[in-house]
């Protein structure tokens, strides 16, 4: 009894000198706390893969937030579903001497659903450390245990913590139980860092030291693009209920085909013959896959619901049919399904959406990668790509949500890895031509016509469904050099065939231009003037990207106020660079009208840091020569 | 007449027809459904046709008295943008027996399929609920083979156990509602008032009509204190009562739409509010719900987690009289406590005026809610003997109370008498002062909470103006590019407003920021006094370079006297407005700079001086361009005296800036000699 009393006693004290020198804050070397907001003290993941259909992810994250942003590299949540357990969950809150200011256990986390904005279910879930800081810097230590039996999905492993965050340790390792569970591991930009790889009997550990924290530049790339990481994938994997064998891209494509697609493309008779009638007379399997996407894209709208296995697995093209709503995977397969009833062949794609542009890994077959279902259509020796998910976009056209990057293709005898179709500077055109009336009083009257090709038709086509109201913005926004702009008529005509879309619009303004005395100044350019200047740097430290080009061609015929003649004309400038050109003229013509011509190409490509100010330079240029006022005097 | 306006009129008599009252849940015309825009607003993306909410109590036996809200609503979608209108969520609160619940829910999308009405009905599959957190639950469902054009129907009733569940119930959607009647129905034994919030009128039409309830014999006149006119009946008491009817009928009620420098548009959005006065069951006292703001007050004041957090005070003892050794004078105490109350503690981020961990707590933790660091802040000025009390406030997002409720309240501020001036403190932010509270609790009117419970109304809007100064000198190159100095001051607010932007970014980023909004300019030799030290100043200054500041045409340069601070564009684009613009506080802009002019040239002109004022003394310009020797100088200084404009205000608003914009867009012109 009594030496049950002082182990008791003893226990209690250990604990309440439980100061953890390791985590003090205040003696972080200086070359952690540049540029950072926090310092990821220590992020160690343990891997374990017990079976083929059982996993443990052990990890343990300490963090020292230096300030009020740091908070964000904290990451005190843990994501659960129904295959997803979380096991173990807590955090202790540490001051900058290391003693204990807090200790959270698993049910003080708050527990909520997951549902982000777009989705309307799903039934994933995240419990979060809900703790106000009441000083800086602290640092934070959680433990998370999780289990799943899902082995496809393994999390890559990212040495660095995002922009703004230091390493002072970074560790993954990998168990396996046995020889056929061995992970095979894709390195990626990690000969930037000092990494230790160690290899034992059923276990693999990469450890890094002390990486500095880096700042995002305008025009990098995503820290997810830069950032040293480990891709990780197992031959023998489980996901929901399924077993796979998968060594290449092939073999992956046949097990997903076989066990989550095939089958689940059963249709109604009745939509069978609806888009069987359709396609009557269409000739080409293209022609009638053009009128199934058209027909598909007026009867669906996008819907996410995510339960279970639905996280890869499309749900089945009757119950689209039956709803008329679906997620990237249901509006696919139902697209697939309606092509196969007029017995047009398509394929369903992986990819990785967004504007930036991340390609599957050719040599990594892993479901691990792409967040995003299309369909792909085989066209002589191409494909012919389609989004399921746009009721708008023309057929065929895919914008910069999913072009230039390759893609998972998925068929029933394997899959193939392929890229999407590019938008080329050229193809991205823009081209404005406007008879431009100036009148005495400053009034300014005129009518344009806007043509927009590829990303630039993208990035327009979309306000052919603005109310007047929000046309009127939109002008007021893309001319805001013009004051007081009145919409007076206008017109948009969407060429879907040849992917152009077409603005007739009319203006006018008052107070345009406005005597200086005897002279009125004013701007040619009317309708094209971008004074955008990349950001400067003193000194720069990462490479830039410009992601996509295009092309602006400008024809601006501008009639000059009665009673004034030209007293001064800009002189006409061209320059080229490696970056792009720029050239524009300004011409008085025989009938007294003024023929300003402006044309502007940018160049797509990737750039070492070194030459950023060179393309600041040229875009500095450019505006300022975008600017080049016309002098007009009484006559 | 031709055959085209007989067919106008047709359609015109149609669809008033459409909105007449034989509504019935299932019978969808086809005029409905080929309808294609609402003709009182085209821009609809989706309208309400017709909406019905009807509350009403239901008693049971065994949970006693419950209230049940049926929802009914009928809605077109016109085109895509419209879709979202075909998704409902209804957001319930769970508590731990208690819950609220969606029930009976019908719903229907009617589509013309080959010219006839086809109707899909939704499944009980295709509803979801989600447990969001621990109390609130949301019910979800979309409507199945939504298209352009579709007609949507859809009923539920909601059962909640809370007298308070439709305390505010809508009457304005951000889509047009063509016609909706909103009933309320309360027996006798709850009494509640109403009021109308938002820009649309409407009328509330009340009748009685009576009401009964079953009760078994045995418990009849006891249980639930439900005695009144109890009349025998076989095997049980029948009781009856008189129930309130409240109605609101309203026919096109036009959408709420966004307009820029609103709080929050939700405190304009027209709604109903029922707030419940108090309890009478017959042969029971009453049980009061609320009365008049001073009855309120008192009720909060004697709620242990407000007025008792006033009372302890040894906790602090040594550390307050180390934050006041030797001050003497009253405001330098006031500050000294106010300081070290907003250094110590971390507001979690919840509002409130009851305390969540008790100020004594709150003060170990050195975290808390709004009330823990409020009350904590004037328990310890009332302990250093200063004359301070708390003040109850609905902040911005909790909108304007509209009569005296609990709720009217939401958060609770410090407020501290001297010399018969009141200063008000919140130290839930870092960055506020004395008298400078942060902007969410600037929302009209607070009460003053005195000792005991009296309390008095007052004004929380900033009397004073916050000021920006901008100075810079120029020297202006035949080239046109130019390098100078300048200095910038912000007070009051504008330095609140710096450091709550700025105060957690590095200064290559700030500077950044700053280039790329002045694009072209190049800063360096940037210096920052009084950055963290709030209250004061801050004050900031560096040297620039910027090429092509100026336009050098021909053998003249056209200079903008306010170079990259000119305003190019009027901010007020609306034609007309609806609601205030509201700046939160009083500002003004003073701007001077002196250029020096590149040796060869003159002066050929300069802008006129100019003074714009608003009516009634809104807002105010002038600006002031002189020659000097070697140059020119520029005064401009833009005055907003009033922190809220009304809407008919609006047009003078916009016409001020047009003309300021005008004004400022004006240049100096430079000729060769």
């Amino acid at each position: 009894m009594r030496l049950f009393f002082s182990i008791v006693l003893l226990l209690l004290s250990t604990n309440s000198f439980s100061q953890d020198f390791k985590y003090q804050s205040l003696l972080i070397p200086e070359n952690l706390t540049k540029n950072a907001d926090a310092v990821v003290r220590l992020d160690e993941i343990e891997v374990e893969v017990l079976a083929q259909d059982n996993m443990i992810l052990r990890s343990k994250r300490v963090i020292t937030v230096l300030n009020k942003k740091g908070n964000k590299h904290v990451h005190g949540y843990a994501g659960y579903n129904s295959s997803r357990k979380i096991k173990h969950l807590k955090a202790i809150v540490y001051d900058p001497l290391g003693n204990i200011l807090k200790k959270i256990k698993e049910k003080d986390f708050t527990d909520v659903s997951a549902v982000s904005g777009g989705t309307l279910y799903s039934d994933y879930r995240v419990k979060y450390l809900n703790y106000t800081p009441v000083q800086y810097p602290y640092t934070v230590e959680i433990e998370k245990e999780i289990q799943t039996k899902n082995t496809a999905f393994i999390p890559s492993w990212y040495f660095v913590d995002g922009f703004m965050a230091s390493v002072e340790k970074s560790q993954f390792t990998i168990k396996y139980a046995t020889p056929n569970l061995k992970p095979i591991i894709k390195e990626k930009g990690i000969e930037d860092i000092e990494v230790k790889l160690k290899e034992g009997a059923g276990s693999i550990t990469y450890t890094a030291l002390n990486i500095p924290a880096v700042k995002h530049e305008h025009l990098s790339l995503p820290s997810s693009e830069i950032a040293p990481k480990l891709m990780v994938r197992l031959n023998d994997f489980h996901y929901e209920g399924f077993d796979g064998h998968v060594e290449n891209w092939e073999q992956l494509g046949q097990w997903m085909y076989s066990n989550l697609l095939k089958g689940r493309d059963g249709l109604p008779e009745g939509v069978i013959a609806h888009v069987k009638n359709l396609t009557k007379n269409a000739e080409t399997a293209i022609e009638k896959a053009k009128i199934v996407y058209e027909y598909m894209q007026g009867v669906t709208r996008y819907i996410s619901v995510q339960v279970g296995i639905g996280g890869i697995q499309p749900i089945s093209a009757s119950e689209v049919d039956r709803l008329k709503y679906g997620d990237c995977k249901g509006l696919s397969n139902y697209t697939h399904a309606l092509l196969d009833a007029v017995g047009v062949e398509s394929y369903y794609v992986h990819v990785e959406a967004g504007k930036n542009k991340v390609d599957f890994e050719e040599d990594f077959p892993s479901l691990a990668q792409g967040n995003h279902a299309i369909l792909a259509i085989p066209n002589e020796n191409n494909y012919t790509w389609i989004d399921c998910t746009s009721q708008v976009h023309p057929f065929g056209f895919v914008g910069d949500f999913t072009d230039d990057r390759r893609a998972f293709v998925i068929k029933p005898d394997g899959g193939e890895v392929v890229k999407t179709p590019a938008y080329l500077e050229k193809q991205n055109l823009q081209r404005i031509k406007s008879n431009i009336q100036l009148l005495v009083n400053g009034t300014v009257k005129l009518t344009a016509m806007i043509e927009t090709k590829g990303i630039q038709y993208d990035n327009r086509f979309y306000i052919e469904e603005y109310d007047n109201d929000k046309v009127l913005e939109h002008y007021q926004t893309e001319w805001s050099t013009i004051n007081n702009l009145v919409l007076e008529d206008y017109k948009f005509t969407n060429f879907k065939e040849e992917v152009t879309f077409k603005e007739e619009v009319s203006i006018s303004a008052e107070n345009f231009t406005r005597p200086t005395g005897e002279r009125i100044l004013f701007c040619p350019n009317v309708l094209n003037r971008s004074n955008y200047v990349p950001k400067r740097y003193r000194s720069r430290k990462l490479p830039f990207q410009i992601q996509r080009g295009y092309l602006d061609s400008d024809d601006f015929i501008i009639t000059l106020p009665e009673g004034y003649i030209v007293e001064t004309l800009p002189e006409p400038k061209e320059i080229i660079s490696e970056f792009g050109e720029y050239k524009t003229s300004t011409v008085l013509q025989d009938d007294g009208t003024i023929l300003y011509k402006h044309m502007f190409l940018l160049k797509a490509g990737d750039y070492p840091k070194e030459k950023y100010n060179d393309y600041r330079n040229f875009r500095k240029e450019v505006s300022k020569y975008n600017n080049a006022q016309v002098v007009l005097i009484k006559a | 007449m031709n055959n085209f306006f007989k067919v106008c009129v047709l359609t015109f008599l149609f669809s008033n027809l459409l909105t007449a009252q034989n509504i019935k849940f299932g019978k969808v015309s086809k005029e409905e459904l080929k309808q294609k825009f609402y003709e009182k607003d085209s821009t609809a993306d989706a309208i309400v046709l017709y909406r019905k909410i009807s509350v009403r109590f239901e008693y049971s036996q065994t949970i006693g008295f419950r209230i049940i809200k049926e929802v009914y609503e009928r809605r077109k979608i016109y085109n895509k943008g419209g879709f979202k209108y075909g998704t409902v969520i209804e957001s319930l609160y769970h508590g731990r027996s208690d819950d609220e619940s969606l029930t009976a829910l019908k719903a229907y999308t009617y589509n013309i399929v080959g010219g006839e009405i086809e109707k899909t009905k939704l499944k009980g599959s295709d509803t979801f609920t989600e447990e969001t957190t621990k109390y609130y639950k949301k019910e979800k469902f979309t409507m199945p083979k939504l298209k352009e054009g579709s007609v949507v129907e859809f009923k539920y009733e909601i059962t909640s156990p809370y007298f308070s569940s439709f305390n505010e119930i809508l009457l304005q959607y951000d889509i047009p509602i063509v016609e909706q009647e909103i009933k309320v129905v309360t027996p006798e034994y709850f009494v509640y008032k109403n009021a109308s919030q938002g820009y649309l009128p409407f009328k509330v039409n009340s009748s009685t009509k009576a009401g009964s309830l079953t009760l078994p014999k045995r418990t009849a006149g006891a249980g639930l204190g439900i005695g009144g006119r109890a009349k025998a009946e076989y095997g049980a008491t029948k009781i009856d009562f008189i129930n309130n009817v409240s109605v609101v009928n309203m026919n096109h009620v036009p959408a709420l739409k966004k307009e820029v420098f609103v709080n929050s548009m939700n405190n304009y959005r027209s709604a109903i509010k029922y707030e419940l006065q108090y309890i009478k069951y017959p042969n029971s006292p009453i049980e009061n719900y609320t009365g008049t703001w001073e009855k309120i007050v008192k009720k909060i004041y004697e709620h242990p987690e407000f007025g008792n957090q006033l009372h302890a005070k040894r906790f602090y003892k040594d550390d307050l009289a180390q934050v006041l050794s030797s001050k003497t004078d009253e405001i330098e105490k006031v500050n000294a406590i106010f300081r070290y109350v907003q250094s110590r503690m971390n507001w979690n981020g919840l509002y409130g005026y009851y305390t969540d961990e008790g100020v004594k707590k709150a003060y170990g933790l050195k975290t808390g809610n709004v009330a823990d660091i409020n009350l904590l802040l004037v328990n310890m000025l009332q302990s250093s003997g200063l004359k301070a009390n708390p003040v109850l406030v609905s902040t911005r997002s909790n909108g304007v109370p509209l009569f005296p409720t609990r709720q009217g309240f939401n958060y609770v501020v410090a407020v501290v008498e001297i010399g018969g001036k009141n200063i008000f403190m919140d130290a839930t932010s870092k960055f506020s002062k004395l008298n400078m509270m942060p902007k969410r609790t600037l929302n009209w009117a607070g009460r003053i909470v005195k000792e005991g419970g009296g309390s008095t109304a007052v004004s929380l809007f900033p009397n004073y103006v916050s000021i920006e100064n901008i100075m810079m000198s120029i020297d202006l190159s035949a080239e046109g590019n130019v390098k100078g100095k300048a200095r910038r001051v912000c007070r009051d607010y504008r330095a609140y407003n710096f450091r709550s932007s700025f105060s957690g970014m590095d200064e290559e980023t700030y500077l950044g920021k700053i280039e790329e909004k002045f694009s072209g300019v190049e800063i360096d030799e940037y210096k920052i006094k009084n950055k963290t030290k709030i209250g004061a100043p801050v004050n900031e200054s560096f040297s620039f370079v910027s090429e092509a500041a100026a336009d050098v045409i021909g053998d003249k340069i056209y200079v903008s006297p306010l170079f990259w601070f000119t305003k190019r564009e009027n901010p007020f684009k609306l034609e007309e407005r609806n609601y205030p613009v509201d700046y939160a506080f009083p500002w003004e802009d003073k701007f001077m700079v002196t250029v020096k002019i590149p040796e060869g040239y003159k002066i050929e002109s300069i802008p006129e001086p100019v003074n714009i004022a608003m009516e009634e003394g809104v807002a105010e310009y002038k600006i002031r361009v002189a020659s000097v020797i070697g140059g020119f100088q520029v005064l401009s200084n833009l005055k907003m005296n009033q922190a809220v404009i009304p809407p008919h205000q609006y047009e003078g608003l916009k016409e001020f800036y047009k003309a300021l914009v005008e004004k400022q867009t004006e240049k100096v012109v430079l000729s060769k000699i």
